[in-house]
């Protein structure tokens, strides 16, 4: 267990070695920002404009679903893909450490950084909440919220996933980015191309299945958490690692 | 200590490694020799667990390498052939994280990492970036990092390769002096280097075990080609010396009228004399007469240039 820490204490800190670190926490915490700007706006906006549920613009607009379609294949892309091209995946995998154990130490490395990416934002949450805090009760239904980071720290598990699992195939960082956003994309497009479909139709509830935006358009922002979604999220971050774990384990017999 | 079996690995349809057998003893030293491409390296990768061969087996201290892969790995230090190793990091974290993973906690492992850091010449660069290192420092800080958990097995894939001479002449003690603690195994190009560092040697070559015992025993083999080196002023009769008893052929030249014959046998030592006598007796000039030491060199060449021809 403490071999498994500090392998994790490697990865993590690994990610403030590299500028694309900084650059992700910018872009995100920039466009977050401005959302939020947007937000308050719409909030306290009189007449038929306006939102009803605090995170509903953030995590509706198409500006939100394009940054977090790339952040996570930049944050796994390193994780095995350059631990091969080195070389130094040799002297990890000759230490006495199991496969799964480096697999999952890298994922909750990668995680951290994904959580740590998100907690500024619960700065917004006071405002976006209307809370009092002598009173401690928020004029806006908190479970929105918590709806929303619940259905985003899952969602970010399974992209995180998938990234990494990528990254376990290839040498080259930039291809690990690129087959990780083209898998990506196929849970995301449809959020940012908003077709024009008949809610009720058969197409858009398979589209619906598996199309992340919509799951929050319609579900996470309005503070309904549907364990259809939450089912798929685990199960394709789980498959992942478990893909990842053999990726490793084949290798050895190449 | 390590014990291999009927040991092969195959690359798709390249066979790398072919039916390799050897043994190597508790304290032993012992030298991996090969051409480029011998499979050297495919072996050593075997033993630390990173590959799994395609048959044929192997233990280290009992434990099977790929069955009980964890244990194995918990009894090597192993220092992969190019020593590839975080460039971003400085040594001391770099070695504190090595130790974390391999068990190491608290006084402990600041004690052996200040022992690595002693041992293997880095205590005035402890703080640099391993990027910022010349390729000898970093190859050893593989070196020291194979150290760290005092294993009882060390594997290093060419630890010497890449170093300045003197540097190669303390990696050379160094290694000498581990010897007495640590079973080693050591992979090299470098003959001179097996006979000042290694008790024992294997000598592989297209992937089999050519040859391997203690460096006299393998001496032994290379003096089929033993004699004498005799060189003479002026004209010899060599059909005298092809009658001396004990020799087997004799081979001449002369160059500027110096006349260079290399005699073969069994039995140098009492040659000698004898040649001695027969030069007395016809009256020729010696200019020198020396015995030619078989050098595992001899044996390397025999070996790799038979089957290459
Ligand atoms: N991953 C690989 N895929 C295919 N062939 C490989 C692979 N690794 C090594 N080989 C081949 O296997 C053979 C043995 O390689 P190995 O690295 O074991 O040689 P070596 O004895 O260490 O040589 P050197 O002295 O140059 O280090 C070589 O012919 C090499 O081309
Ligand atoms: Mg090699």
């Amino acid at each position: 267990m403490r071999a498994t820490l500090s392998l994790i204490h490697r990865e993590f800190s690994a990610y403030f070695y590299s500028p694309i670190a900084y650059v992700v926490i910018a872009v995100f915490l920039l466009v977050t920002g401005y959302l939020f700007s947007l937000s308050l706006l719409q909030l306290t906006a009189l007449g038929p404009k306006g939102i009803s549920y605090p995170m509903q613009l953030i995590v509706n607009d198409v500006a939100f679903w394009l940054v977090f379609l790339f952040i996570p294949p930049l944050l796994t892309m390193r994780s095995f893909a350059e631990e091969r091209s080195t070389g130094t995946l040799e002297m990890l995998l000759t230490a006495p450490l199991r496969d799964w154990q480096v697999v999952m130490a890298k994922f909750l490395a990668c995680y951290a950084f994904y959580v740590l990416m998100w907690l500024p934002t619960l700065l917004y949450l006071p405002v976006l909440l209307d809370w009092e805090w002598w009173t401690t009760r928020c004029g806006i239904d908190p479970w929105t919220v918590v709806a929303t980071y619940l259905g985003l720290a899952l969602a970010g598990a399974m992209f995180l996933s998938l990234g990494m699992f990528v990254s376990s195939l290839v040498r080259s960082q930039i291809i690990a980015a690129l087959v990780a956003l083209f898998l990506s994309l196929i849970f995301i497009v449809a959020g940012i191309w908003r077709p024009d479909l008949d809610a009720s139709g058969l197409a858009y509830r398979i589209l619906f299945y598996f199309t992340v935006p919509l799951h929050f358009e319609r579900n996470f922002g309005r503070g309904v958490v549907d364990t259809r979604q939450l089912v798929l999220y685990i199960s394709v971050a789980v498959l992942c690692l478990f893909l990842t774990i053999r990726s490793l384990e084949s290798r050895r017999w190449r | 200590m390590i014990h291999v079996s009927r040991l092969t690995k195959f690359y798709g349809d390249y066979p790398a490694v072919q039916d390799v057998t050897f043994d190597v003893g508790a304290g032993q030293v012992v030298g991996f020799l090969g051409p480029n491409g011998a499979g050297k390296s495919t072996t050593m990768r075997i033993l630390a667990g990173y590959l799994t061969a395609t048959s044929g087996s192997a233990t280290i201290a009992g434990h099977d390498v790929v069955w009980d892969s964890l244990e194995v790995r918990r009894r090597i230090g192993y220092m992969p052939e190019s020593c590839p190793l975080y460039h971003e990091m400085r040594i001391t974290e770099y070695l504190h994280f090595r130790a974390g993973i391999k068990g190491l906690y608290g006084a402990k492992r600041r004690q052996r990492i200040d022992y690595v850091l002693k041992r293997c010449w880095l205590e005035d660069v402890r703080r640099q970036i391993i990027g910022t290192l010349s390729k000898g420092y970093r190859q050893r800080v593989g070196l020291a990092d194979a150290l760290l958990a005092a294993p009882p097995v060390l594997i290093l894939d060419e630890p010497t390769a890449g170093l300045d001479p003197t540097q190669i002449r303390s990696t050379r003690e160094l290694i000498r002096e581990l010897g007495r603690e640590h079973t080693i195994l050591l992979s090299t190009h470098i003959l001179s280097e097996v006979e000042m560092t290694c008790d024992h040697a294997i000598i592989i070559h297209r992937g089999r075990v050519a040859a391997q015992g203690t460096l006299s025993e393998l001496k032994d083999r290379a003096s089929a080609g033993a004699g004498l080196v005799a060189a003479f002023d002026g004209q010899i009769d060599d059909t005298a010396l092809a009658s001396l008893e004990g020799v087997t052929a004799v081979q001449k030249e002369s160059v500027d009228g110096i006349v260079r014959v290399r005699l073969k046998s069994d039995d140098v030592a009492s040659l000698t004399p004898r040649l001695c006598n027969l030069a007395a007796a016809k009256g020729w000039k010696v200019r020198e007469i020396r015995p030619e030491r078989p050098t595992l060199e001899d044996l390397f060449v025999q070996i790799t240039g038979r089957e290459n021809a």
